[in-house]
């Protein structure tokens, strides 16, 4: 009898003390916890980062629609209402297309940040390389994001957590920089000159971005110091200046991966995508969204038209600068001379047909899978030789640091563009300088911020506000999820 | 007071010894079966003289006082007193008190009995399951148990049952816990044999709350037939045949109605029509009378019962063969089960007992739901088409879905086997005066192999079923087990003769553990079922694939419950369970769910009116916590089932791994807050049972899926998603009456009659984070029309409102432009509300036009017996409910439902129905056009029964001999125009959706029951 009390009691208090009995975790499933055993783990991890470099469309679109360069176009005045009122900086805190540049920006970060967090989860040679590619990926994300919104929350250590909304403010943009900074200089540190795979960026690269950083700053010396890195390699030259290359295939697919291309994001049609996840699509959808309209002729396949050259930047070209047709198309010209045939969606007459398609990044006839406005396989050249070559003239210039290199640099785009040499300096060199990077890069992207960065914008981008228009309001959902903790940009 | 007790036994003692004293002897007999009755207590009244009859049920006494009186008694029998009047010998029948039995109640770790229970529950007995012999015992539930909805997943055969107790409180699995003789019980109550079922008890209130983290959605009790002590075997047989055939066709139009009204919508797009020549075309193929066909069904049931002085078993085994109304032998669930109990006592103080159940079930099944089901197309495929054409090519273009439903079900090949077994091994021990301690194992193991072969075959062009290169076979192997250890110690005493004490103190185990195993290969011999395995076929590559998954969940409870009856009147329990789960994030491993409940037996009061009419009145109150941990497993941890694909820079791919949805640490349960009133009350000689209460569940943190987060938590990466947060509060609440009576009226008629009614208001309360929550399916490519939103009932359905059909351009043009909708309006379109008054129609003038979800649902049943004759009828029905019609393909040629033959023509033709065209029209887009009243009441039951004299059937060897014959689903009154008004996809945001959905038979069954 007592005995068995004894043992009741005894079971009683053996189990109380076993909640561990549903401690498990997933069987054979793979979760945060059982990841990261080795190098495999880790390379895996930082596929997944840079897969979300595809949704970079997004960021490039938006941008240079933002820009004086060109129209948002597509179907009608209110197709894709998000960018019809970026063009004509009417935009506001609704608005579907940054809400998607914020979402894709910070996942990619959360995903650099996923190896980051746990980067000290295992050990194996070459996991230094790994690590340093991941931090220059958050920077990409992080540096895309600072341009476009300000200050925003960061967290170098790792990942976010559900509820840190509520507790981490967003950084000023000295603080977002310098982590950027911070992330970038670890980069070249440890990274190897070459690449790892062809897809993976090397530490080039990671100068470029960090040279580009650094002039966003308006850091010069700096700037100039990570550009010469990438100039004085050896790596890169300009496409159509060596052997049997012709300048006008410089964003043909045959000049993938080239020797322009300094940090360039991979994008292939062997996979179909829907609208419901584009960011999901191995695709560019930016080169889908920017096919002409109802498009029936040669080399090129139909789109939906949005990113329509104006008449003025197609102006803006001497009609000698080989750069002006390769940068757009004029459409009728072209039809007159194929036989092609097009549709004109968007008429109006702030945002709407111009006649000019961005031809850098307009769809080539391939054979991609379905849904093929989706699936474009036209890579990204998101940092293009001749652009480091500009940015290195401008810090140069801007520095006071040498401004017979800057020319040098300078004459270097404009020959292979079949420009003569100019002669100049000070002032005057700095405004050729800005004058070759809207020509040399329009339809990149890259516009609007360069427009920002050097408080140029308010006097050629109508409707741009000083003070308001420099930087995209924050999404309302993000505001109202952090409870009103992360303010609203000044104006918005 | 033992002194007390003491001196009154001495007193008794002392004043028996005055009379005169005798030996007597006699027997006991079972009234019902009519054998002797061993082991009852025959005791003189007032005194300690007492005995116990032997195995032939014969006692004898001496020295008993000849004037004094014998009680006889026996568990489960009305006790007995026979005054001893001087006589000697004594043959005694006690009467199986039915009653008693039937009051008892388990409720969870032990059992109370009806009269003082103080929480709201339900219980149908043997009598209800035996009259309405159901195939699926979840159907014994339907309209006999107020507040318990049951609604069949389809008329396939072997198709389950949604039980819903007081409502849908979560967007997750709202299904009832169900436990067999104790034990966790996941087979769905379709694979228990009905005819071993003694009685179904549910736990509709706090009284479940025993159950923790389980309990929310309510508890179904099911306790199984035992053998009885000291009798000897008792053989029982039952056996049905019967067939069934569909309650109803849908008017469709025939061959020449379909092509008029083919030409006239054509023509109404200033199109040709596909059909130029009608002459001939008479009326036609009627696909439904093709694929409707009757089908048979029958049952076998044989159970073996008895027992001894110390122990009591069970045997039983059973047969059910039913085929599908559609599909022939493609369609069939034939299940067997066998079951097995033994009850012992070891020794005085020991018991132990095991109960065993085997159940097999194959099932063969078509495609039933939905698009692409074959009633969706019998209903859809043009009636000028010839039954036998199997390959559409040439024929009149009815879209890419639509194929011969004949040819769908020649084409047809799967089979499904499950074999489950589960148990319970359970041992007692009365270690002390008063105390007991249980320990139980209770197990389940289940495994399933599933088998499809899908054949090369071309439907006609286009077609999505095609098959044009190569055959497939798909196979399955899962198998699910789970066991559930509980150790619970119980002490039970009176004091003062008024305080009534029963204290539980327990634990549980449960794990549940298993995995599945799943592989398709294409390149079958011969392209047949017979070579239909992934060994024998021959896919490489992409044309051989696998998976699998497995899982582990376990829970580790505690628990005590506190019952105190004081005077036998003021009824109160007190629970409280501690639970902790592998469902829970590590912020929230632990639960707690305290609830009482009390009750006042006022009849019993002094100052309660005295008067003949009424019997029995109590009052009770409940309140409790309850939970839901069916939440998905593992929602705290982050999987890694992203989507990591990037290009490689040579046009090819390269995959890595990613997170998949966000985590969310403190996911926990979902918690329902109970609370219940009700009284229960008895009339005229309890010939008249009221109960009436009020109940009120309001579930909190309440899981949402997929709910709105920042995006820096980076859900928008591919295959990443938001994370499951407890985020929603629901609220039911509702009213629920139980009246039964029953009388002899003389002694060859007896009447019974029940009735219950039981309303539901179900409101969503609040959403953290997001306006609404999405679900249901309409049409192809349209919005989701259900919504859970805040301030309506869960799952109501959102679209546009009608106001009429145009019947003039005028009228067009003085309304709001509808080319917001997808084409612009014409004379015969539908006339939408424009309900935000914006001037414009479009989506944004969606509004509530339909609740799922009955007002009032109830159930009516009456039973007469004359002589030997027995008839039963069962009736149950909602009242309130909307359906959203959604069986018909929006495409220009397939067929039309008879009510198009009154559409619109020209103005005043008609108001109801637009015109036919086959120009875009937005007369396809979800409105209230589209949503009709699903009220209905059934006749369920009708059943008529003959038993013979049992002095006939002696000679035959015989005690009782039952013929009955029986209808099921008679007759359905309803407005509604669809199949079957009963119609439910079981999803609480998303039901009420009517995909076509497959009919519950029409059954005649004639039968008997014998026992010998």
């Amino acid at each position: 009898m007592k005995n068995i009390l004894t043992l009741i009691i005894a079971f009683f208090i053996l189990s109380s003390c076993s909640d561990d009995f549903v401690e498990v975790t997933p069987p054979f499933a793979v979760n945060d916890e059982t990841f990261f055993q080795g190098e495999e783990d880790y390379v895996n991890a930082l596929i997944a980062s840079y897969d979300i470099l595809q949704s970079t469309y997004v960021n490039v679109m938006t941008s240079e629609i933002a820009s004086d360069n060109v129209n948002a176009g597509g179907e009608s005045p209110t197709d894709v209402i998000g960018w019809q009122q970026i063009d004509q900086m009417a935009h506001t805190p609704i608005n579907q297309q940054l809400r998607d540049v914020w979402n894709y920006n910070f996942a990619g970060v959360q995903r650099a940040g996923f190896i980051i967090q746990n980067q000290d989860r295992a050990d194996f040679e070459g996991k230094t390389q790994i690590i340093a590619e991941a931090r220059l990926l958050r920077a990409y994300f992080n540096f895309q994001l600072v341009k476009f919104f300000g200050g925003i929350p960061i967290k170098p250590q790792g990942q976010f957590q559900l509820g840190e909304e509520l507790t981490i403010p967003r950084s000023s943009v000295e603080d977002v920089y310098a982590y950027i900074e911070d992330d970038l200089l670890f980069a070249v540190e440890n990274m190897d000159m070459a690449s790892q795979d062809p897809y993976r960026f090397n530490r080039l690269a990671a100068h470029a971005l960090l040279g580009k950083v650094y002039l966003y700053e308006e850091k010069f010396t700096e700037a100039a110091e990570q550009l010469s890195q990438v100039i004085d390699s050896g790596a890169f030259h300009l496409y159509g200046t060596q052997g049997e290359e012709d300048y006008e295939d410089l964003f043909e697919f045959i000049a993938e991966n080239g020797p322009e291309s300094v940090l360039e994001i991979q994008y292939t049609g062997v996979q179909g995508a829907g609208f419901d996840c584009l960011q999901c699509s191995e695709g560019n959808v930016m080169v889908g969204f920017s096919g002409v309209r109802g498009y029936n002729g040669p080399v090129f396949e139909s789109g939906f038209g949005f990113v329509l050259p104006t008449e003025e930047m197609y102006n803006a070209f001497t009609p000698n600068d080989l750069r002006r047709d390769v940068s757009i198309l004029d459409i009728e010209a072209w039809a007159a001379e194929t036989g092609a045939s097009f549709n004109v969606g968007n008429q109006d007459s702030e945002t709407g047909h111009t006649g000019y398609y961005n031809r850098k990044y307009i769809p080539r006839i391939n054979d991609n899978q379905p849904d093929v406005n989706l699936t474009q396989p036209n890579n990204y050249r998101a940092i293009r030789y001749a652009d480091v070559l500009l940015m290195a003239a401008e810090a140069l210039n801007r520095g006071g640091l040498d401004d017979e290199l800057a020319l040098d640099y300078v004459n270097q785009v404009r020959n292979r563009a079949g420009l003569s040499d100019v002669q100049a300096n000070g002032s005057q060199l700095l405004d050729i300088i800005y004058n070759e990077r809207k020509l040399e890069l329009v339809g990149e992207g890259h516009r609007f911020f360069d427009l920002v960065r050097t408080g140029r914008a308010s006097q050629s981008i109508e409707g741009f506000s000083t003070d308001k228009h420099e930087v995209f309001p924050i999404p309302l959902e993000e505001i109202q999820f952090s409870q009103g903790r992360w303010e609203q940009n000044q104006g918005y | 007071m033992l002194k007390n007790y003491l001196f009154i036994v001495f007193c008794i003692m002392s004043l028996s010894m005055s009379a005169q004293t005798i030996d007597i002897s006699g027997t006991v007999i079972d009234g019902g079966s009519q054998i002797p009755l061993p082991d009852a207590n025959v005791q003189v009244e007032g005194t300690e003289k007492g005995a116990s009859t032997d195995f032939d049920g014969v006692f004898t006494l001496t020295g008993v006082p000849s004037d004094g009186t014998l009680v006889v008694s026996y568990l489960g029998f009305v006790t007995q007193k026979i005054p001893i009047d001087g006589k000697t010998t004594f043959e005694v029948v006690l009467q199986p008190d039915t009653e008693a039995l039937e009051d008892v109640v388990v409720i969870g770790y032990g059992q109370s009995s009806k009269r003082n229970i103080s929480g709201s529950v339900s219980k149908v007995g043997a009598a209800d399951i035996k009259k309405l012999d159901p195939i699926n015992a979840a159907q014994s539930l339907q309209g006999t148990a107020a507040g318990v909805n049951v609604t069949p997943q389809g008329g396939s055969p072997g198709a389950e049952a949604n039980i819903r107790i007081r409502g849908v409180a979560t967007n997750g699995d709202a299904s009832p816990l169900i436990i067999l003789d104790g034990f966790q019980y996941d087979g769905g109550l379709n694979s228990i044999n009905p005819q071993d079922i003694e009685n179904i008890t549910v736990l509709k209130d706090a009284q479940a709350a025993i159950y923790g983290t389980i309990a929310s959605n309510g508890v179904i009790l099911v306790t199984t037939k035992s053998g009885k002590r000291n009798q000897s075997a008792k053989f029982e047989y039952q056996t049905y045949y019967g067939f069934q055939e569909t309650t109803r066709e849908l008017p469709l139009l025939n061959a020449t109605e379909y092509a008029l009204l083919l030409n006239e919508s054509y023509a109404n797009s200033g199109q040709t029509s596909p059909i130029q020549n009608l002459s001939g075309l008479g009326r036609g193929t009627d696909w439904q009378d093709e694929i409707f066909e009757v089908a048979p069904i029958m049952n076998h049931n044989l159970s073996i019962r008895g027992g001894s002085e110390k122990t009591s078993y069970s045997f039983s085994g059973s047969l059910l063969d039913q085929d599908g109304i559609v599909g022939g032998d493609k369609s069939s669930f034939v299940r067997k089960t066998a079951s097995l109990s033994i009850d012992t006592d070891l020794n005085d103080k020991l018991n132990f007992k095991t109960k065993l159940f085997y159940t097999n079930q194959e099932s063969k099944g078509l495609n039933t739901f939905g698009l692409g089901s074959v009633l969706f197309n019998a209903i859809n495929m043009a009636p000028t088409i010839g039954a036998g054409v199997d390959n559409l090519d040439g024929e009149i273009d009815l879209g890419n879905e639509v194929v011969n439903p004949i040819t769908q079900i020649r084409n047809t090949y799967n089979e499904s086997v499950n074999n489950r077994l589960s148990g319970t091994v359970q041992a007692t021990y009365d270690y002390a005066d008063n105390l007991n301690i249980q320990a139980r194992l209770g197990f389940n193991r289940n495994g399933t192999e599933f088998r499809e072969f899908i054949p090369v075959f071309n439907y006609g062009p286009g077609k999505v079923f095609n098959r044009l290169e190569d055959n497939l076979v798909n196979q399955n192997k899962i198998i699910n087990n789970d066991y559930t250890f509980d150790l619970f110690n119980t002490y039970s005493n009176t004091f003062e003769d008024i305080h009534d004490v029963t204290f539980l103190l327990g634990m549980t185990v449960y794990k549940s553990f298993g995995e599945g195993l799943f592989g398709s290969r294409t390149g079958v011999p011969s392209n047949s079922f017979d070579f239909a395995d992934i060994g024998t076929a021959t896919g490489a590559g992409e044309n051989n694939t696998a998976g699998s998954y497995a899982y582990d969940v376990r829970r580790l409870s505690y628990f005590g419950r506190l019952e105190y009856t004081l005077d036998d009147k003021y009824l109160f329990s007190a629970m409280l369970r501690r639970d902790s789960s592998t469902r829970f994030g590590p912020n929230n491993r632990v639960g707690y769910f305290p609830s009482i409940t009390s009750g006042w037996i006022i009849s019993d009061e002094n100052f309660f009116p005295q008067s003949d009419n009424i019997d029995f009145l109590k009052l009770r109150a409940s309140y409790g916590i309850m939970g839901n941990d069916r939440i998905g497993d593992f929602l705290y941890l982050s999987l890694l089932t992203g989507q990591a694909t990037y290009a490689n820079g040579e046009d090819g791919l390269v995959n890595g791994i990613a997170q998949g949805p966000i985590p969310n640490p403190n996911a926990q349960w979902e918690e329902a807050v109970k609370t219940d009133f009700g009284l229960d009350l008895r009339l005229f000689n309890n010939k008249v049972n009221f109960t009436f209460d009020y109940y009120r569940n309001d579930t909190d943190k309440l899981l949402i899926s997929n709910i709105p987060v920042s995006g820096i938590f980076g859900s928008s990466a591919p295959g990443a998603s938001s994370p499951t947060i407890n985020a929603g509060k629901v609220r039911n609440q509702g009213l629920e009456f139980e009246l039964n009576y029953s009388d002899n009226i003389t002694d060859d008629f007896s009447f019974g009659a029940g009735f219950n009614i039981a309303t539901i208001q179900n409101e969503v309360l609040s959403i953290r984070g997001a306006d609404f929550v999405e679900g249901g399916a309409f049409g192809v490519g349209q919005p989701l029309p259900s919504r859970m939103e805040v301030g309506q009932p869960i799952g109501y359905f959102y679209g546009l409102r009608t106001d009429g059909i145009f019947q003039s351009q005028a009228e067009v043009d003085a309304h709001p432009s509808q080319a917001g909708l997808g084409a612009t309006a014409q004379p015969g379109d539908i006339r939408y509300v424009d309900s935000n008054g914006d001037g414009v129609i479009n989506a944004d003038d969606r509004v509530k036009v339909g609740n799922p979800i009955p007002d009032f649902t109830f159930g009516f049943n009456l039973s007469l017996n004359y002589k030997n004759f027995d008839m039963n009828t069962y009736v149950f029905g909602n009242l309130g409910n909307d359906i959203v019609r959604n069986y018909e393909r929006d495409q220009p040629n397939v067929n039309q439902l008879g009510y198009r033959l009154d559409r619109w023509t020209g103005p005043g033709t008609s108001s109801t129905v637009p015109r036919a065209t086959t120009s875009a029209t937005a007369n396809k887009v979800f409105s209230d056009f589209f949503v009709e009243d699903g009220s209905f009441a059934r006749i369920q039951t009708i059943a008529l029964g003959y038993t013979f004299e049992e002095n006939l059937l002696q000679k035959i060897g015989l005690k009782q001999l039952r013929i009955y014959g029986k209808i099921d689903n008679v007759y359905t009154f309803t407005d509604y125009t669809g199949y079957d008004p009963t119609a439910s996809s079981g999803a609480p945001i998303g039901s009420g959706i009517d995909f076509g959905f497959y009919p519950l038979p029409r059954t005649y069954i004639v039968g008997l029951n014998a026992n010998f």
